[in-house]
């Protein structure tokens, strides 16, 4: 059975030679063990999708395809990554077009926590088990900030105002979205209450609080330093603080202990095997090591690193059980 | 500003800008393929051009997309993208009655002042322009939809009852997907492929081009040919007196309703559309091939382009998903839009208000130029033609949002489409319920959150205020008209 399997995969891989089939025959020969570690070189013969959850243009959609163009500049896969784009419904397309797809390490998604948010809210028809994780390659942490006129120059300054009078100041949150989560735990941790207005994108969240229609909102730091001195970062949410702002506590350093460092996250159907899985992380691993990619995050506050796909989901497990009980509190 | 129009007339990037447009145009006239589809596409290609050069292709595509719709909406009378439903309602009766070159030279013209003007006011005074549209919160945004959906419906044409009932049958589609002021699924009946609801692009294709194909399919004689003649463009010297005022005021329009992110090119045609009727001495001809429907339509959707440049090059705010490719494609090259962009990277900021300008007279070179032959396509036979239409309406829905279903949505809305034309239910209101409601909801919605559920927060914001007053009075009005008829004939009798 693994031997035909082997073979259907060169017969669509268009040009590879006679050499190479007649080579997956002999190991077939050999045992079916040997025709999977055969099947694993040779992967991939043919292009593979990754599948973005979001429109063109944010920074899952820019990540995926600057990555992907570096795999292929160097020749890290043998075979071009196609960038497509299947927004909508918190997801649940993305990953309804990742189930029609093979798992066989062709179709694959790249994603951020967003997925987890949308596990926790029960908003799609999917979870964790649907996927096996690939590995993070990188990630950011957003700030929460402030007109600059605003009145308010710490973090601290807020919270014993919005403790004085509670519900007295205007968050924007897309509902259910990252935002929301993360402003909710930092509510949480500290013992405030916000009031919201409904922000569906970081281009909401900036008109609204730039406008005066908000008091405060999260921001990812690459949009906040683009804002120059129109805004005040109050607290940011990743575990250190940024190089580029260098001034801004982190939530952790002032003792709330709330912190959201978004991966950018590769995801493969959960029955892809272990080899495929492996090529693709191994060529990962390269492309964020590369100094071009490093480059591009750093320029846009985004910290390069390599987190291996067990470990990627070990950590993501952890988070989503965190989330579960913001959502919890939500309902 | 002098060095940017120097750097567009490289020839590289010249080349790229008339690229750009002609490709723009071409999509844009296709039914179900839009401009932000093309942008998209064209995304990865732009990764190893100068960031100026990227930019320059992007923003021909832009302009171009938005003019080409007219092209088959005023033929066929199907909006070639979503910003040309309006031209549909008075550009294809016009081109029933022999007048279609004379629609298109009319929305040709309408779409370069548009840009024109709009320019205008992106070139010099996009920053206090930009200050302006941000003091609009919630309350703002839903008033102005309230007006905008009230002024559509008193001035509809036919029925009432069938307007309103069309107009309802629109906001009930508009029910399904992601409650976005409580983030749960809302009459999704447990289908994920219905979490992100009804997709304007399908429903619109659906009720306008697969309705439009299914009748022309089944009654190949009723629909008349259109005769293209061969004298020059009929376009006139009379024609600034006539509808230079209302161009002026649907370019205004356009340019301010675009500055409001979230809410598009479409909108701005509708508004600008329903305020030329509203102001019209004769307003029971719009529909029936009236052009000033045609011209307001038309400078106010390429209007619009101009006025959500603004937010975008001064705040980095992207008013539709064709922008926030944009500033994708400013990411990649690492620049981050803001109003530190006109300090870091000036360059870039003037290249876009740059080519913008130029893009737009290429756009009616073009366009002037291929008008006869554009003109022509009525001359294909109707088999060939409609079933090379139908398969880029279903490319066009799949493409979207690559995902089957808004194939068969668009097909589901084609028949409803055909069954509310055959009953006479009129499809503007219909779109205009499906468009608009969900807005109004939205942002009313926001706002009761942000002032903890109390109404009379909107006494504190005046431009609500006015809107809300320019809503009423436009109920109000036909009702006192007719009063004071009402008595003069009393007193007389």
């Amino acid at each position: 059975m693994l031997f035909i399997n082997g073979l259907t995969k060169y017969s669509r891989g268009a040009r590879k030679t006679l050499a190479a089939a007649v080579a997956v025959g002999i190991m077939g020969l050999a045992g079916p063990i040997t025709v999977e570690s055969a099947f694993a070189q040779s992967y991939p013969t043919e292009p593979i999708q990754v599948i973005i959850p979001f429109k063109p243009g944010g920074r899952t959609d820019t990540v995926a395809r600057l990555i992907a163009e570096k795999i292929k500049e160097k020749g890290w896969l043998d075979q071009p990554m196609v960038v497509t784009n299947a927004p909508g419904g918190a997801g649940a397309n993305a990953v309804n077009q990742m189930r029609r797809g093979d798992s066989e390490g062709y179709t694959i998604v790249h994603w951020h926590h967003q997925a987890l948010i949308a596990m926790a809210m029960e908003l799609g028809d999917f979870g964790l088990e649907d996927f096996k994780s690939i590995g993070y390659t990188g990630g950011g942490s957003p700030v929460w900030a402030v007109r600059a006129d605003s009145e308010f120059n710490t973090i601290q300054e807020l919270i014993d105002h919005l403790k004085a009078n509670p519900r007295s100041l205007v968050e924007a949150v897309g509902i259910g979205s990252i935002p929301h989560f993360v402003g909710g735990m930092f509510a949480n941790a500290a013992g405030f209450e916000t009031r919201y207005v409904t922000a569906n994108s970081g281009a909401d969240r900036l008109r609204l609080l730039l406008g005066g229609n908000a008091d405060v909102a999260l921001f990812s730091a690459s949009e906040f330093l683009a804002q120059g001195d129109t805004m005040k970062a109050l607290v940011y949410f990743g575990r250190e603080r940024l190089p580029n702002m260098p001034d801004v506590p982190t939530a952790t350093e002032l003792g709330f202990d709330v912190s959201w460092a978004n991966p950018n996250w590769w995801l493969a159907p959960a029955d892809t095997p272990d080899e495929v899985v492996a090529v693709l992380a191994a060529a990962l691993e390269k492309a964020i090591n590369d100094p071009d990619i490093t480059a591009h995050f750093v320029a846009n506050t985004l910290e390069p690193y390599w987190m291996s796909g067990p470990d990627a989901m070990e950590d993501a497990t952890k988070t989503l059980a965190e989330l579960k009980k913001v959502a919890a509190t939500i309902n | 500003m002098l060095d940017a129009f120097a750097a567009l007339f490289q020839w590289q990037n010249l080349i790229l800008l008339v690229g750009g447009t002609a490709l723009g145009i071409v999509v844009g006239a296709i039914p179900g393929l839009t401009a932000s589809m093309l942008i998209a596409l064209t995304l990865p290609l732009t990764f190893r051009m100068d960031p100026v050069g990227a930019v320059t292709l992007l923003i021909g595509q832009y302009v171009g997309g938005i003019s080409g719709g007219q092209i088959t909406a005023i033929l066929l009378r199907m909006p070639g993208t979503p910003a040309s439903i309006v031209t549909t309602f008075d550009g294809y009766p016009m081109a029933q009655s022999d007048r279609a070159e004379r629609a298109l030279a009319l929305g040709i013209t309408a779409s370069v002042v548009g840009g024109i003007i709009s320019w205008f006011f992106l070139a010099g005074m996009s920053p206090s322009l930009a200050k302006f549209a941000l003091q609009f919160g919630p309350w703002e945004y839903f008033t102005l939809v309230l007006m905008a959906l009230v002024m559509l419906a008193v001035l509809a044409q036919g029925s009432l009852a069938k307007g309103l009932l069309a107009a309802a049958l629109g906001m009930a589609f508009a029910l399904p997907g992601i409650d976005s002021s409580i983030g749960q699924a809302r009459l999704t009946f447990g289908n994920s492929a219905l979490l992100s609801g009804f997709g304007l692009l399908p429903v619109l294709i659906g009720a306008f081009a697969i309705s439009q194909i299914l009748r022309d399919a089944s009654s190949p004689r009723t629909t008349k040919k259109v005769k293209v003649s061969r004298r020059k463009l009929p376009i006139y010297i009379s024609d600034i007196k006539t509808h230079g005022p209302n161009m002026l005021r649907s370019s205004v329009i356009g340019t301010w309703i675009g500055l409001l992110p979230g809410i598009g090119a479409n909108i701005a045609a509708l508004v600008a559309y329903s305020t030329a009727k509203q102001l019209s001495k004769e307003p029971e001809k719009f529909g029936t091939g009236h052009e000033p429907g045609v011209v307001a339509g038309e400078s106010a959707n390429n209007s619009s382009i101009g006025g959500a440049l603004i937010p975008l090059i001064t705040m980095g705010i992207p008013g539709s998903v064709t922008e926030a490719i944009l500033i994708g494609a400013l990411v990649i090259h690492n620049l981050q839009p803001g109003p530190l962009l006109f300090q870091n990277s000036p360059e870039i900021a003037y290249g876009i208000i740059a080519a913008y300008l130029v893009a737009n007279f290429i756009m009616l070179v073009m366009m002037w130029g291929a008008v006869r032959q554009i003109a022509k396509v009525i001359y294909i036979p109707k088999g060939m033609l409609l079933s090379v239409i139908l398969v880029f309406c279903v490319v066009g829905s799949y493409a979207v949002n690559s995902n089957f279903s808004d194939v068969w949505v668009m097909i589901a809305f084609g028949a409803i489409g055909l069954v509310l034309e055959a009953t006479k239910v009129p499809l503007g209101p219909f779109v205009i319920g499906f468009v608009l409601s969900p807005i109004a909801e939205e942002q009313l919605r926001a706002s009761l959150m942000m002032s903890d559920g109390v109404w009379s927060d909107i006494l504190d914001r005046p431009y609500a205020l006015f809107f809300l007053f320019l809503a009423l009075a436009t109920v109000a009005w036909p009702m006192i008209m007719g009063r004071l008829a009402q008595k003069n004939k009393k007193s007389r009798s």
